[in-house]
């Protein structure tokens, strides 16, 4: 016989344990967020609206001292705010007292918080109605339309050219993306890396890596390989190579995670290993998003490598660059005439392809 | 003894306390059905055997062997031996109704040949008599999410059996098939019982179903055992007492 394992188990003390806990963690998180929200509204109060709009002073004098000192002042009103449990951040964590104070505060201070952002917003994009509609920046406008609507087709065989030269670079971007991607997907996937500590950690740290990739527009990944490779064609195809892989690699995991798990334990329960219960369990789940992910992306990727040309990155963006520093409106005409139709055909045929396959 | 449980406990890491000191035993050939209420514990109790999840504490045995802590190409190896069928079947959809059955068959055959998908002629073969056991041969090319729910349930069955499981467990499979479908698909279980001397544990919600084929009868509330015995003695104030006062017995034909 087997011998009676003892069994010391309150699961209504660990459930209660865990509440307490819960909620002192959210205390210093609501202490925290409402010490910002108190420091950001005085800055944006005084700097932004008072000072720069009402006072109208255009070098706003700084001194680190002003600063800390509004932020020490922020940091015992938010603190206090808190602790009262009638605050904002209070609220978003759900540990705010249930009464009207609470109601009111809340209510106020969120409507007070949208409004100095959007007029702190309108100040600092230095909005502007006259000059849309000033007589010289109309004229100048309607010079350039006026070339841009009759466009030069002299150098029309060029620009097809370069045109083809971006959907190549595009192209080779998305295939050459799709090995590591899957690779990477795989070990970017919550669900099958959270069994133990070590995958847990590869999990997190390439998921890091990723994030870090992904957060640099492909427009700086351009500059960064045309100083590393040379400018051309190459530079733009690496990065969106960079991009992609990084990008696809998040969708592609996220579909990954949000596979029926029934498929996986049905599998797992025949006794099949980890790969068998990938391949079969998992793979078919993921095989069409995956191919539609990939679609889309080259279809955005065209788009992306005619801008990453105006950084030396290859192809029609690089010639559109040429001919708007030389201020020759009517090819430029033709070249954002071109780049327009490409980008519309391209988005209609992936659209088609990713219905039919679905 | 085919299988022997000690004394089970399974607490979530939520907290849930779902199996509280589960003790049986299962003979072989046994057809045993686990009755209870949603949540009271039947399904993490299967699934404690086959080691989808791990028992808090307690013990398993099966065949004699404690598996409730081994690791690896051991705990495959049992669990090949060990087959299971789901309430919602749990089939790969955009697959074959063969390859899904041939998917039983993982367990004992190398990774590199079931990714290539490589299969020997006799697989095939023993494939298309599991599909026949359940009355599906003709199905086997057509892709699985095409077929009706009882059909699918077949098709898990017919998986389950590739395995040549000693020991077939059943997760209320029957639950989210029509009247008519579950008396048939029972009726397969019972035809395995019978025909293979594969011993049965079923989840089941309908008492009329547990009346017809269970050898046995265990129900779970709360996580406990309050009633073992046969399903003939399962009266009226058994009945309210495993499904509370107010419970009505629905008749499935």
């Amino acid at each position: 016989m087997i011998k009676n394992t003892d069994v010391d188990l309150f699961p209504q003390k660990i459930i209660s344990d865990k509440k307490k806990k819960d909620d002192k963690f959210n205390l210093v998180k609501a202490i925290l967020l409402d010490i910002f929200f108190v420091f950001y509204s005085i800055i944006v109060v005084q700097r932004a609206i008072y000072l720069k709009y009402i006072m109208d002073i255009h070098d706003l004098p700084f001194s680190w001292n002003e600063i800390i000192i509004l932020f020490i002042a922020s940091i015992l009103i938010g603190t206090f705010w808190a602790l009262t449990r009638t605050s904002l951040s209070c609220k978003l964590f759900g540990i705010a007292k249930d009464n009207n104070v609470t109601k009111w505060t809340v209510e106020i201070f969120a409507w007070f918080l949208f409004d100095i952002t959007f007029i702190a917003g309108w100040v600092v994009t230095k909005i502007s109605i006259v000059s849309i509609f000033s007589g010289e920046g109309l004229a100048g406008a309607e010079r350039l339309f006026g070339a841009m609507f009759r466009p030069e087709f002299g150098i029309f065989d060029d620009a097809l050219f370069a045109m083809i030269e971006t959907i190549y670079i595009a192209l080779i971007a998305t295939l050459i993306s799709i090995p590591p991607t899957l690779i990477l997907s795989f070990f970017t996937a919550r669900n099958l890396m959270k069994d133990n500590k070590i995958s847990f950690a590869v999990y997190y740290i390439l998921r890091l890596i990723l994030n870090f990739v992904r957060s640099i527009e492909p427009l700086i990944w351009a500059i960064i390989f045309s100083v590393w490779v040379g400018i051309g064609p190459f530079a733009g195809m690496i990065a969106l190579l960079v991009h992609t892989i990084a990008s696809n690699a998040k969708l592609y995991s996220e579909a990954i995670e949000g596979i029926e798990e029934g498929p996986v334990e049905a599998i797992s329960a025949t006794g099949a290993n980890k790969v068998q219960i990938v391949w079969h369990a998992v793979v078919p789940q993921i095989i069409l998003p995956f191919l539609s992910f990939t679609i889309y992306r080259w279809d955005i990727n065209v788009r992306m490598a005619t801008i990453i040309g105006l950084v030396g990155g290859g192809g029609i963006g690089t010639m559109l660059m040429q001919y708007q520093g030389l201020a020759r409106w009517h090819e430029v005409g033709l070249i954002i005439l071109m780049i327009a139709f490409v980008v519309w055909i391209m988005d209609y045929i992936s659209a088609k392809i990713r219905e039919a396959i679905y | 003894m085919i299988l022997e449980i000690q004394n089970l406990h399974k607490v979530y890491n939520n907290g849930t306390h779902a199996l509280k000191g589960v003790s049986f035993e299962v003979k072989e050939g046994e057809f045993l059905v686990v009755i209870g209420l949603s949540g009271s514990g039947k399904s993490t109790l299967l699934r404690s055997i086959n080691r989808l999840i791990e028992p808090t504490s307690g013990a398993v045995r099966f065949l004699g062997k404690d598996i409730t802590h081994i690791k690896g190409e051991e705990l495959r190896k049992i669990k090949s031996q060990i087959g299971m069928v789901f309430q919602q079947f749990n089939l790969i959809k955009r697959r074959s109704v063969l390859s899904n059955v041939i998917n039983g068959k993982l367990g004992s055959l190398g990774t590199i040949n079931t990714i290539l998908e490589k299969y020997s002629d006799e697989v095939y073969k023993e494939a298309y008599s599991c599909l026949e056991i359940v009355g599906i041969g003709d199905k086997a090319k057509v892709r699985a999410d095409s077929l009706s729910g009882g059909q699918q349930q077949r098709v898990a069955i017919a998986r389950s059996l590739m395995q040549n499981p000693k020991l077939l467990l059943a997760d209320e499979p029957v639950a989210s098939l029509d009247p008519a479908t579950s008396n048939s698909i029972m009726q397969y279980f019972e035809k395995v019982n019978k025909d293979f001397g594969t011993t049965v544990i079923c989840n089941l919600h309908f008492l009329s179903l547990v009346r017809r084929y269970a050898t046995r009868v265990i129900a779970l509330k709360a996580g406990e055992i309050i009633y073992e015995g046969l399903p003939s003695d399962i009266n009226e104030g058994w009945f309210k007492t495993i499904y509370g006062e107010e419970a009505e017995e629905v008749e499935i034909k």
